[in-house]
């Protein structure tokens, strides 16, 4: 796979066109651009010519996500453009893709002008698209008709097809369509595009129909939009990348929620473009976590939607068991003929506890006590799921193998590429595999757990139990994780128990989840903000000096903004509220350099060295978690908590932060105002910058 | 097609589903064999499980061959897979009739792991 840089993408839900930036769709067959819905690539052509000559951009519009403008000259890439002939498309996504074409001739005399619009489709799936399979299995139709060109894709009952009409009178052949104009001086045409998406079962209707039928009007998407937006706290500060950044990220969050078939029309958010739009265990549970004083409407959806699909039997090709919550969703052709095993795939390990400590949480925020009651099932058999199926070698941790071994995810961590999890020299580790931030959830999700067994579940046994638990997998993970000679703790345990030594951000989620003892935090916090770890942008996903290091390894050596953003968030939970500073401070500025919007990932490169984050080939954008880090890296620096039914402020910014103001928070209070204004942060001697957490002793 | 109608007396056996204990409505399977449809209604309350054969309205219509059926209650289908192929039509309420899943016997408990991936 590969991605092109300067791409321009228009999102609804999961529904999606990645163009370059005159608009033009050329996708090569491992490119992911193109038109897509349900994880099929539906429109892989869609190119405009006049007069036999491609378009430049003089500008894009592209500031709501639903729609772009892109202003256009014929011929490509010059210094000067000489341009009696311009042209305007407008595009807009809904459950299809429409465009308004305007050409405009500024000249003086009468334009002849050859308009063609070329059309393919290959119907690619979009693993197709990741491995770069280009045979079909199945077979592709043409039909055109009167200003209507229709491509379809046939495989046994499982069919796909994509309609193109025009407005204007068009010559239509199996390649495109063509207008002939002429377009006397000052005066301009227009045409309305449109490609129609289809998923036809055998008797014709469209198995998304009765989905569609819950969606608002298109008509209303400004509206929405802007409700959404209307409706989030605001935003007051004298940071102008801040301000940049939150709304963008507002916006995105906006653009990638989607409607799951199994959901009745509610909507929950995609984890990311282009590779990631659909829903996802852990990149939706940690969004919510991230955004929780934002966007609180996210979270019931996404528990429900989870709770529902949650496994209850073992499934070898699914990596499926009882209580576990579910990794990732797909509709295309590789979910439907299990060439793929994602109808859904459960090979992950930490959604299950995540599911807990999102749902307490959650409570804490909105005092939403009836949500908790709906899903005490769910939890408890999330809770159920760490014990009775993830501890594979019956030593007290969660582990993962997986079972299925065609096509099942190797590392079931959010580090889930192939060779995420190594010793400091490189080796790899056997199977099964204990990661240490999911002992951390663990401990996270019973100490959670017991407190929603005894206040809303009535059952103190159950919550005793949890907490005995909690103490006694805290003890033996410090006695089995901790590197005492290196002051860390070991990325991992290897399936005889032997620690996998290599440095690695994953000890800061461990501050987040309070399984780090008090006197061990400062050399934890230590090895984060090292120049091994700490690139000054954020913290590498693998430390400098490891020998997989890599500033462009996927998992190995870059920064993700939504790691940091939880680090940020434990190493105020521990008190270092400079160090969580630096960190915010790092990952805003980073956003700048993408316009607002954070990737899902950028190179660990050295800040001193190259002066600006350097782009990482293949990363999301918009991402959910990533969108999310913005949100969660402003309340680490107000030190927001719900504290005894109202929000505690304990702010600390960091240099360049003078003023941030967060009005109407919402939550069980009502809605509030968090202020902070800059002063110099106290060195964390005596804890007090801790905010208060009810589970850290 | 005695294996499916054997499976869904069976579940009229039950009564009680802890499975389907949030979910409310009625569902319908209409099993299409050549010219012959036979019909299951199941009306569920919370768990609370009433299978009846024969028509009736319902929240939910799953639309199938009698091949797809017995592959289903075999345990040698992954039903989600068999809607996104056109091969199970659902009308009505699409989020009760996935929920129906459950109640079919797993698939990979019936197959060798690794056997459907031929093609990768």
């Amino acid at each position: 796979m590969r991605d092109i840089p300067g791409t321009v993408s228009c999102i609804d839900g999961n529904t999606f066109i990645v163009s370059d930036p005159s608009g033009d769709v050329d996708a090569a067959p491992a490119t992911p651009v193109g038109l897509f819905t349900a994880d099929t690539r539906y429109l892989s052509r869609w190119v405009l010519t006049i007069n036999g000559e491609r378009m430049t951009a003089l500008s894009v519009d592209d500031s709501q996500y639903y729609e772009v403008a892109f202003f256009l000259v014929p011929g490509g890439q010059v210094d000067y453009v000489e341009a009696d002939v311009s042209a305007i498309r407008r595009r807009r996504i809904g459950p299809e893709l429409s465009e308004s074409l305007t050409v405009f001739n500024y000249g003086v005399r009468d334009a002849d002008l050859d308009v063609r619009l070329e059309v393919a489709a290959d119907f690619a799936d979009i693993f197709d698209i990741k491995f770069d399979i280009r045979e079909k299995a199945g077979s592709h139709y043409t039909q055109i008709e009167a200003n209507e060109l229709t491509l379809g894709y046939r495989r046994g009952t499982f069919q796909r097809e994509v309609s193109v009409t025009a407005s204007e009178p068009a010559t239509v052949d199996p390649h495109g369509m063509r207008f002939q104009l002429r377009l006397p001086p000052g005066q301009h045409w227009s045409t309305q595009l449109r490609a129609t998406m289809r998923a036809p079962r055998p008797d014709g209707r469209d198995w998304r129909d009765a989905v569609r039928k819950l969606r608002p009007d298109e008509s209303t998407l400004p509206d929405t939009v802007r409700a959404w937006i209307a409706a989030d706290p605001q935003l007051d500060t004298d940071n102008t990348a801040l301000q940049q950044v939150y709304h963008r990220s507002l916006v995105d969050l906006a653009a990638l929620r989607f409607a799951p078939l199994s959901l009745g029309g509610a909507t929950v958010p995609a984890a990311g473009l282009p590779w990631f739009m659909t829903l996802f265990g852990r990149d939706s549970l940690l969004t919510c976590l991230q955004t929780l004083h934002v966007t609180p409407s996210l979270t019931p959806p996404t528990l429900r939607i989870l709770g529902a699909l949650q496994g209850v039997r073992r499934d070898d090709i699914l990596d499926a068991d009882p209580g576990r919550i579910l990794h990732e969703l797909r509709y295309g052709e590789s979910a439907a003929f299990e060439e793929q095993p994602h109808s859904p795939y459960y090979g992950t390990v930490d959604a299950s506890p995540l599911f807990v400590v999102l749902l307490d949480e959650y409570e804490r925020w909105t005092g939403d006590a009836a949500l908790v009651r709906e899903l005490e099932q769910e939890a408890r058999a999330a809770l159920d799921w760490i014990d009775q199926h993830a501890d594979l070698t019956s030593t007290g941790y969660v582990w993962y193998e997986r079972r299925n071994q065609a096509t099942g995810l190797e590392n079931q961590c959010w580090k889930d590429s192939w060779d995420s999890i190594s010793y400091s020299d490189g080796r790899l580790p056997g199977f099964p595999r204990a990661t240490c931030e999911v002992q951390g959830y663990a401990y996270d999700a019973k100490t959670r757990g017991a407190r929603l067994a005894r206040t809303f579940w009535d059952d103190p046994a159950c919550a005793d139990r949890l907490e005995q638990e909690a103490a006694a997998l805290k003890d033996r993970f410090n006695r089995d994780f901790w590197l005492d000679e290196r002051g860390y703790y070991a990325l991992a345990l290897d399936h005889d128990g032997t620690p996998v030594d290599a440095l690695s951000s994953n000890i800061g989620h461990l501050l987040w989840s309070g399984i780090v003892p008090p006197d061990r935090a400062p050399r934890v916090v230590e090895h984060l903000m090292s120049p091994a770890l700490f690139s000054g942008w954020g913290v590498r996903t693998l430390a400098e000096g490891q020998s997989r290091y890599n500033p462009l390894g996927y998992h190995n050596g870059t920064v993700w903004p939504f790691d940091n953003s939880f680090i940020a968030w434990g190493l105020r939970r521990y008190g270092f509220a400079t160090e969580a500073g630096r960190i915010a401070k790092g990952i805003i500025d980073a956003a700048t350099y993408f316009h607002g919007r954070l990737p899902e990932a950028f190179g660990g490169f050295d800040r001193q060295t190259t002066r600006y984050p350097v782009r990482y080939p293949t990363a999301g954008s918009p991402q959910a978690w990533s969108s999310g880090a913005s949100l969660l890296l402003i309340r680490t620096m107000l030190g927001m908590d719900p504290h005894e039914g109202h929000l505690a402020v304990s702010p600390a910014l960091p240099p360049g932060f003078g003023r941030i103001a967060l009005l109407d928070i919402p939550g069980r209070w009502g809605k509030v105002d968090a202020f902070a204004r800059h002063r110099p942060v106290r060195p964390p001697t005596d804890g007090t910058d801790s905010f208060p957490s009810p589970s850290l002793e | 097609m005695p294996v499916t109608d054997a499976f869904f007396e069976q579940l009229a056996d039950v009564g009680h589903d802890p499975r389907l204990c949030k979910v409310h409505g009625s569902v319908r399977f209409d099993i299409r064999d050549g010219d012959r449809l036979r019909q299951w209604l199941l009306s569920i309350d919370h768990g609370q499980l009433r299978v009846t054969p024969g028509d009736g309205p319902a929240q939910a219509v799953l639309k199938l061959s009698t091949e797809v059926a017995e592959a289903m209650v075999r345990g040698e289908l992954n039903g989600l897979s068999a809607m996104l192929r056109g091969e199970i039509l659902v009308d009505g309420d699409l989020a009760l009739a996935l929920r129906m899943g459950r109640l079919f016997p797993s698939p990979a408990a019936a197959r060798e792991v690794g056997h459907p991936w031929a093609r990768r």
